[in-house]
């Protein structure tokens, strides 16, 4: 059990009705690892955190946590778990749903100070009571109550939804302390700068389904820029194809996919022809693995 | 862990706990100073004679006990005010501790810590106790202070103990199938729905079985017939009865674990 990787799933699946929403999810996360789980919103990201917490029964498969089956309660004092839809009681002050969901965990809240500095909530915000929280608020809390009692795996859903750029930062930092102290990381997002940021393998959920899994910096390399250029005069699209994959084109207008390391090459060429406008942008999140990955 | 829940659901529920349980006490202490006064006794005897038999039903009251002093403090624990104010936490409880959890999206917080689902069943249950002995004691309480050191002949504080702890068994099995209908649930609203629809349709149950013959057989399937306080003034808690409550209970809190601990959050 020592050995087992902190996260396992063999053919996960969970089906609502006809609906399939998760399909024969096969994982391991190993021990010290910060895992992205990435995929579009309805992919199958949620319901597979709720899965390994044993939230709700798998239509088929099984998974474990820490070594023991995901319905048993045995693994949980070591789990910090932030949900997607953060939720408190809102008569509860901040510091009330801190203590409370501590003394839950049944482990001492060793973190909690140094978590409420770094992500700036004062003593006089956790003294109210959370309905006057903003969204922001409620998420900063939802982290702390998440990691507070310094987790051996925690389980974070789309954590950085609704903070600012500048507690991103801090949360991004306390990531990496959590990783340094051995804790592991799953993390769920359809964010692929932050997975990017943070992760050290990600996997790719669509659909249900399971497209990829890989490291980062596999996927870094792999990732792919959208070029759109705007022409003062026609030109011969077809004259700009060997330099990555035409999206679509006009004598006016191209759009095309390009790897990084062809940019600089692109930009020479276009510099040659009578470039109206310019546009070079990442793509989306399901365009960047479903190309290198098809 | 379930002294931590036990703890939380009486954060959450305390403050209307205040209120209904000094609208109980002041209600009871009431009825103490109406039954002192002779002449509202005679009225009541007068008016309860000349009333239809489909009214007295409604009273669920045995109309020569109900007439004397000491009847018309019992009138006091089958009065609707009183069966409201219980109900209403009865009700409140069970609905909020499970499918309020759930509907409100913090059940997966509570869920992912190292707590059993019978736990949460089980504080539940406690909490639901709790606050039912706190109301019916806050009665008894309100007819003690009505009789304490003015005493009504044939009528003392001691007899209400055993009326008080009839409707504490009322309600602690009517809330153990709110338990149940919670554990079901996903929405307080829908667990506060059907606790309530059971408890006023096998409240409205014993009084049509009482008073149109052709369903009287239908009778014993209300929790309401179980509970009648002039006779357990005249002959104590009947045996049979706190049988029934308990097994209703027992039954209701057996199906609550087993349904919430295989459900999907």
């Amino acid at each position: 059990m020592a050995d087992a990787p902190p996260i396992r799933t063999r053919g996960l699946a969970k089906r609502y009705g006809r609906v399939v929403a998760l399909e024969d999810l096969s994982l391991d996360v190993e021990a010290g690892e910060v895992f992205g789980f990435l995929g579009p919103n309805g992919a199958g990201k949620t319901t597979t955190i709720r899965l390994l917490l044993g939230l709700i029964r798998p239509s088929g498969g099984e998974a474990t946590l820490l070594g023991r089956p995901a319905r048993s309660v045995a693994w949980r004092a070591d789990v910090g778990f932030l949900p997607g839809d953060m939720a408190f009681w809102p008569r509860l002050s901040g510091a009330e749903t801190l203590e409370f969901l501590a003394a839950l965990a049944g482990r001492p809240a060793s973190l909690r100070g140094s978590l409420l500095e770094r992500l700036g909530l004062a003593a006089a915000e956790l003294a109210r009571p959370v309905r006057t929280y903003s969204d922001g608020m409620k998420q900063k809390l939802g982290l702390v109550q998440a990691l507070q009692c310094a987790p051996r795996l925690a389980l974070l859903d789309e954590p950085t939804k609704g903070l600012d750029p500048l507690v991103q930062q801090a949360f991004y930092d306390i990531i990496a302390e959590l990783k340094a102290r051995g804790s592991t990381v799953f993390l769920s997002s359809h964010v692929l700068s932050e997975v990017e940021r943070v992760c050290d393998r990600v996997a790719m959920l669509r659909a249900g389904k399971l497209v990829s899994v890989g490291d980062v910096e596999t996927l870094r390399r792999a990732e792919q820029r959208r070029v759109t250029a705007d022409f003062g005069a026609d030109v011969d699209p077809a004259g700009l194809a060997h330099f990555g994959q035409l999206v679509s084109s006009s004598p006016r207008r191209v759009e095309m996919l390009v790897s990084q390391a062809q940019v600089p090459a692109l930009v020479a060429r276009l510099g040659m022809l009578p470039l109206a406008d310019l546009v070079i942008e990442r793509p989306t999140l399901e365009e960047a693995f479903l190309e290198h990955y098809r | 862990m379930i002294g931590v829940l036990f703890r939380h659901h009486v954060r959450l529920h305390r403050v209307p706990l205040v209120p209904l349980a000094l609208g109980l006490a002041l209600f009871e202490w009431i009825m103490t100073v109406v039954a002192r006064e002779p002449s509202i006794s005679r009225f009541v005897g007068e008016a309860l004679r000349a009333a239809p038999p489909q009214f007295l039903a409604l009273l669920n009251q045995d109309i020569l006990a109900t007439v004397s002093p000491r009847g018309i403090i019992g009138v006091g624990y089958t009065h609707p005010f009183v069966l409201i104010m219980m109900a209403v936490w009865a009700v409140r409880v069970p609905s909020a501790a499970l499918a309020g959890e759930i509907g409100r999206g913090t059940m997966d917080i509570i869920a992912a810590r190292p707590v059993a689902r019978s736990a949460q069943v089980a504080a539940a249950l406690l909490a639901l106790v709790a606050g039912l002995t706190v109301l019916a004691g806050a009665a008894w309480l309100g007819t003690f202070a009505g009789l304490v050191g003015r005493p009504i002949e044939g009528a003392t504080a001691w007899h209400y103990l055993p009326v008080a702890g009839a409707m504490w068994l009322l309600f602690a099995s009517a809330g153990a199938v709110g338990i149940l209908v919670s554990a079901l649930a996903r929405e307080a609203g829908a667990a506060i729905a059907w606790t309530s629809g059971l408890m006023a349709g096998s409240y409205v149950l014993d009084y049509a079985a009482r008073v149109w013959p052709r369903i009287a057989s239908l009778r014993p399937l209300s929790l309401f017939r179980y509970y009648e306080p002039q006779q357990v003034l005249t002959a104590g808690l009947a045996r049979e009865d706190v049988i029934v409550f308990a097994a209703v209970a027992a039954i209701a809190l057996a199906l609550a674990f087993a349904a919430f601990s295989r459900r999907d959050l």
